[in-house]
């Protein structure tokens, strides 16, 4: 028996706390790692069909010689990858190992979501394909057609099952506040998910309403999906990083409350000048401004647990990432509200700043927080440790860059495009024309995230590879099913 | 108006009452009390307050915290 293994033995005897967690992290190990490995593959392939359709935006010749390779095809590609491969799998990754760590019971149905993770990469493989030759549905985040999508709700049950048997056998009584959000996750998207696919895609709307219920689905995917999870894993993560309780634990769960009440009835203020019963935009727009409520209580919390311990950004990869992606939660729900008023929207609507927007949202703060949780959560359930802090820095960097050059000179291009299609005295090919400035510094910054993409497959490759070093006992014990490798 | 525009905003109460119906349960079940305790039931003796559990690996390819 080598000296590391005498040592973990002893410290199991003191430390019943680790064998325990060792023992869930273990039992979330294959399941995790092939929903994480299968989010960053769709991440990476997602940023390379980003690119393409970025480049079209201001270089509409580039690659026109396929059908599959036009806007009209790539757009949604991308958008599919990005939001059922990479951040849907990630979230679940995420969600299914906290849920063990939280309730402090072990995964179950491990096969069955093994073979869920399965599925669902050939589910979306097929919608993907469906969509380049020719046959998605165009209705914007539903692009997937039906029988696929009902294989997608038939995952989300094994998850959910999975999730609430976890919450079920909780051996804290305390329901943490993550917990909450991970409960309304799984609660309720999965529901909206197959209600909004049968509505849509089964006959039962068209026109007016077919929007009502896609825009009510598609905020949704970010307000009642991604997120709670998000911040389920906020919550955890910063205190976890730093070692301090968060700063309010009543500000927290008067967060989780007033989200939701409010977040679900958001979805419609997408419409707004639509077609639609005037109440019924009200009620999105309403709905979208009491979710300051939650916001604050977010951001208050967030930061005031960060003061006294901002030094330890330097250290902690996790933390650089959780921090950025939480500061920008409390920056997207702000300027979402602000967007939501009929006054602002009427300059914003149909322009480049609500795609900037809505990568503030899926990407600097919720990708951003995945991006965290993964450099936490792999090295403990593959007992090695991430082979180099020199590529995390630089995908971190890349990562924040990137967006940063994403989201200012967009959301200013689309605020400008707003301002001059509401002038009439302005031709519209003029105004297409000078938003092509920041359509190049869209396409740049592009690049940046996808370098960073790629670094962090390279390094996911190469932990998966057992290229890093093995970590400390905890986590190798959780990798290696007791054995500890010196 | 069409029966769609009920089926969805009835799907959006039921969510809020769902919602609601937590929140019955959290106070029944005392999750509103005892907040101090609530916040520290992530830590353990193994990663007691204080313990600072992330890193940077220190050295190229070298485990961290």
């Amino acid at each position: 028996m080598s000296t590391t293994s005498m040592v973990v033995e002893q410290s199991e005897a003191a430390q019943p706390e680790l064998v325990a967690r060792a023992e869930i992290d273990r039992s979330c190990r294959v399941p995790v790692l092939l929903f994480a490995g299968s989010a960053v593959f769709w991440l990476v392939a997602g940023s390379l069909m980003a690119l393409v359709a970025a480049i079209k935006m201001h270089t509409p010749g580039f690659l026109t010689e396929w059908e599959f390779l036009t806007f009209g095809r790539v757009r949604p590609v991308h958008l599919n990858m990005t939001i059922f491969g990479w951040a849907s799998m990630a979230g679940i990754a995420t969600l299914l190992w906290l849920q063990a760590r939280l309730a402090r019971a072990c995964l179950p149905f491990g096969n069955l979501l093994i073979a869920g993770g399965v599925v669902w990469n050939v589910a979306l493989t097929a919608g993907l394909v469906e969509i380049s030759i020719g046959h998605g549905t165009s209705v914007e985040w539903i692009e997937i057609p039906l029988f696929w999508a009902l294989v997608f709700a038939a995952v989300f049950a094994v998850v959910m099952a999975a999730s609430l048997t976890m919450f079920g056998r909780r051996k804290v009584a305390h329901v943490y506040v993550s917990q909450w959000y991970l409960f309304g996750a799984v609660l309720w998207f999965p529901f909206l998910y197959l209600t909004a696919n049968l509505l849509i895609h089964g006959g039962f709307t068209a026109g007016t309403t077919a929007a009502a219920t896609n825009w009510w689905f598609a905020h949704n995917v970010l307000g009642l999906w991604l997120t709670p999870i998000g911040l389920a894993t906020i919550y955890y993560l910063i205190p976890k990083v730093i070692g301090a309780p968060i700063h309010s634990y009543h500000l927290s769960l008067l967060g989780f409350w007033s989200l939701a009440l409010f977040y679900n009835w958001a979805g419609t203020h997408h419409l707004i000048g639509g077609p639609l019963p005037a109440w019924l935009v009200t009620v999105g727009i309403v709905g979208s401004v009491m979710m300051f409520v939650p916001v604050v209580t977010v951001g208050i919390n967030h930061h005031m647990t960060m003061v006294g311990h901002f030094r330890r950004l330097k250290d902690s990869p996790t933390l650089r990432f959780v921090v950025f992606g939480g500061m920008s939660y409390t920056v997207v729900s702000v300027q979402g509200s602000l967007t939501s008023l009929r006054s602002i929207n009427e300059v914003n609507h149909f322009t480049h700043y609500t795609i900037a927007h809505a990568h503030l949202g899926v990407y600097a703060f919720f990708s951003m927080v995945m991006f965290g949780a993964l450099y936490y959560m792999l090295p403990r359930l593959t007992g090695r440790e991430w082979g180099s802090a020199r590529l995390i820095k630089l995908h971190f960097w890349a990562a924040a860059l990137g967006i940063a050059l994403y989201w200012g000179p967009l959301t200013i291009g689309g605020w400008v495009q707003g301002l001059q299609m509401n002038n009439p005295d302005l031709p519209f090919l003029q105004v297409v024309a000078g938003t092509i400035p920041y359509l190049w510094g869209r396409t740049a910054a592009g690049v940046l995230m996808t370098v960073g993409h790629c670094v962090f497959g390279l390094l996911l490759l190469q932990m998966l590879r057992g290229g890093g070093h093995a970590q400390n006992p905890a986590r190798s014990q959780a990798a290696t099913g007791g054995e500890v490798k010196a | 108006m069409s029966p769609v525009y009920w089926l969805v905003w009835g799907v959006v109460v039921a969510f809020a009452l769902s919602a609601v119906s937590g929140l019955v349960w959290a106070i029944q079940h005392g999750q509103m009390e005892r907040f101090a305790a609530g916040a520290r039931s992530i830590f353990d003796a193994e990663e007691p307050v204080g313990t600072v559990t992330d890193g940077f690996p220190r050295r190229e390819g070298r485990s961290g915290p």
